[in-house]
């Protein structure tokens, strides 16, 4: 027989075709950046169609303020595209010398911290304006000056009893409600579920409030709703899978919804999140002199934040497990010890994306251990969502929050 | 004057080839005024950060030296003689301009520098503005003093690409100054279109070492407020090179304010005091050591100063102060 060439089905003609269509799926990428690469080689002629470009803003984004012996330091960003020099530094209006630690020229995102000699006086409040080469001058306002502590062990410890006394203490306060709750019925463990969702849709959106407001400060460059979106969603879908992961494992497999302890942990990692957001806001907050941290205002964060046990401690009543003594202080620690690290970060560091990311992350967590209770609620309240003692509690967990968070408005 | 080698009736008698010679005089004062004082010569600690250190090398000021010498040395003043011709040529123009160290001013000139060039007449010469127009917006001249309302710089507005020749008898003498009146007007001055205009009396005033200075300020950023104030359009700048004159002789400062925005300028001489001649039109003058002058108002100092050394002088309002108007005299033997 003659060696005819037959078109013979190939073995491996499907895995060839594979190759060929991720080959095929990548031509939409080539394209995209032939067209790209001309745009820019043409794109100020496009443009000229249709009119000219608007100047740009030249304005510096001002991120640090620090008042150090005899010397204030200010770290600025560039947070547009074009190059943007420093040329003028005044401090309440009046030009003073200065020094560039860096490039005084920034490129897009690029950081310089000016320094100051300047005999600032404690408590004063001071208006920093630094000037770029076309005149426009960024100005920010510091409402009293207060000598910023490098990273000493002294400022390490104060802020660890800081997020002591507003994270961890009242944590394990409100877990100590435990034995009495496991005396209630089904109906008011209902109601105190549906008070620990409550707490945490205030949570939520106080957090989200925050976020939002810290977001609108950030250049354009870096800020926007997409980053609060971004830290929102993934920590709610982290959750959701963390979650997923508990409930097969008690269920051996089976999806069902998270009980007991398992819960517990989720609303404790959910409320450590959350305290995260708030640890970083109260070392940012005092070490940028925006704070008066007294102590009522540390009284009031913790009367603030006893609910929080109360939610982490109802889940575990509603439980069959009656965990240990050790596993009962993992709990407190999930959800206390992130307003210690908060703290540090904030006080120690200071920076609103940081900030905007940990606020928005609290806010996808809190919102996911609502749906989590929600569900749990739903299977197992008498009487379901509906029922009077589950909308009540819901009510009541916000209103205490409200009302407890006066103490600290 | 004791130092002065001449009666004050021969410096009148001798008055013409003097201030003939005055150009020469400033060129070599000038000279003088280019070196940089440091802050050991005016015995300040170098380290020192405070504002009264602001001196020499250290004071955030643009330009280097002589930068500013055509506007701070007026020409010399020229005999009596009615009806001589004094022409100048003047062209508006765009241009950005250095008012503090790297902070760029997209002004609106009179031949490239804000202020404009210094026009100085004497009484009964023909004054003849040749403008022309090469900036991006209408212009126009408008001077102080008194001339034919056909010559006031209001009506006759002059378009872009166009010229117009102002021409009047200079009087009365005094101490004035002109600027661009089309509107919007506040945008037209601030924007840098002025500058001083001297006329000088038929009888020459006793020879001095003559100074120009216009107060003014700028807004950098276009919020209706001035970001820096300066005498001569460059903050510092007379700090980081103080003028330097003589202490055996009168100096004599042609002062004009266009300072937009703020109701009032001011000039505070420390540890001298001066003769002020409110527009320089008489003979009248105070005794002081520091005038108010709203925008428009101008005038003229005369000084002697009992010693050697570096005298600060300075808006007395702190804020234009530390925002650039501020500099020094360097009296020296």
């Amino acid at each position: 027989m003659e060696s005819v060439p037959v078109t013979q089905p190939a073995p491996d003609e499907k895995p060839q075709r594979d190759v060929r269509w991720r080959i095929w799926a990548l031509a939409p990428i080539l394209l995209l950046v032939a067209a790209v690469s001309i745009f820019a080689a043409t794109g100020s002629s496009l443009v000229d169609l249709v009119g000219t470009n608007p100047p740009p803003a030249d304005e510096l984004d001002i991120r640090r303020v620090e008042f150090k012996s005899g010397e204030i330091r200010v770290k600025v960003t560039n947070p547009q595209r074009e190059d943007l020099t420093i040329a003028s530094v005044a401090v309440d209006d009046a030009i003073v010398n200065f020094d560039v630690d860096g490039s005084r020229t920034l490129g897009r995102l690029g950081s310089s911290t000016v320094v100051i000699p300047f005999f600032w006086v404690e408590d004063d409040p001071y208006i920093v304006g630094i000037t770029s080469s076309s005149g426009i001058e960024t100005a920010v306002e510091i409402p009293a000056a207060v000598e910023t502590e490098g990273v000493t062990g002294l400022g390490v410890l104060g802020y660890a009893i800081i997020g002591f006394l507003v994270g961890i203490v009242p944590v394990a306060l409100g877990m100590a409600w435990l034995p009495s709750l496991r005396q209630l019925s089904g109906r008011w463990l209902a109601a105190f579920m549906a008070l620990t969702a409550g707490l945490l849709v205030f949570l939520a959106l106080d957090a989200l409030d925050e976020a939002l407001e810290l977001q609108a400060g950030l250049p354009n460059a870096i800020g926007g709703v997409g980053l609060v979106l971004v830290g929102v969603a993934t920590s709610y879908l982290t959750l959701s899978w963390i979650g997923t992961r508990f409930s097969a494992r008690e269920n051996q497999g089976r999806h069902s919804e998270l009980n007991g302890v398992a819960l517990a942990m989720l609303v404790a990692i959910g409320i450590g999140l959350h305290n995260l957001a708030e640890g970083l806001a109260i070392g940012s907050s005092f070490a940028l002199g925006e704070l008066a941290l007294g102590s009522f205002l540390i009284v009031g964060f913790m009367v603030h934040n006893i609910t929080e046990g109360l939610g982490i401690a109802v889940p575990i009543a509603e439980g069959k497990a009656r965990p240990g003594l050790g596993r009962l202080a993992a709990l407190v620690l999930v959800a206390g010890v992130p307003t210690i690290l908060g703290a540090w970060i904030g006080g120690f560091i200071t920076s609103e994306v940081l900030g905007t990311l940990f606020f928005a992350i609290a806010v996808g967590a809190a919102l996911q251990v609502v749906v989590e209770v929600g569900k749990y609620v739903t299977r197992r309240a008498p009487g379901g969502l509906s029922s009077g003692h589950v909308v009540g509690g819901f009510l009541a967990g916000i209103l205490i929050m409200y009302l407890t968070g006066l103490l600290i408005g | 004057m004791p130092n002065f080698p001449l009666t004050r009736r021969q410096a009148l008698a001798l008055s013409a080839p003097l201030l003939a010679a005055l150009p020469a005089f400033k060129y070599a004062v000038g000279e003088a005024a280019a070196q940089e004082l440091t802050p050991a010569d005016a015995g300040l600690d170098p380290h020192d950060h405070t504002h009264a250190a602001h001196i020499g090398a250290e004071v955030p000021a643009p330009g280097g030296p002589n930068d500013l010498d055509d506007l701070l040395y007026p020409p010399a003043a020229t005999p009596h003689e009615p009806g001589r011709l004094k022409e100048y040529d003047i062209i508006a123009v765009d241009k950005e301009i250095e008012i503090a160290p790297g902070v760029f001013f997209p002004a609106w000139t009179y031949n490239g520098t804000v202020p404009g060039p210094i026009i100085r007449a004497t009484e009964d010469d023909l004054l003849r503005v040749n403008f022309t127009n090469g900036g991006s917006h209408p212009h126009t001249i408008h001077f102080h003093g008194i001339h034919p309302t056909n010559m006031d710089g209001v009506f006759e507005v002059v378009d872009v690409g166009e010229s117009f020749t102002y021409e009047f008898p200079a009087k009365p003498w005094g101490c004035h100054l002109y600027h661009c009146h089309s509107t919007p007007l506040k945008k037209h001055i601030h924007k840098g279109l002025y500058g001083a205009f001297i006329i000088d009396p038929p009888e020459p005033r006793p020879p001095a070492q003559e100074l120009v200075m216009v107060m003014n300020g700028f807004d950098t950023d276009a919020d209706g407020g001035n970001n820096f104030y300066t005498v001569n359009g460059k903050s510092f700048y007379y700090a980081k090179y103080p003028i330097i004159v003589k202490r055996s002789e009168m100096v004599r400062v042609y002062l004009a304010n266009l300072t937009e925005f703020d109701l009032i300028n001011s000039f505070h001489l420390h540890a001298d005091m001066f003769r002020f001649y409110r527009t320089g039109s008489t003979l009248d003058y105070e005794f002081t050591d520091t005038v108010m002058l709203c925008q428009g108002e101008r005038g003229i100092l005369e000084i002697e100063f009992e010693h050697t050394g570096i005298y600060m002088f300075h808006a007395h309002q702190s804020e234009f102060a530390e925002l650039g108007w501020m500099g020094f005299f360097n009296v020296v033997e």
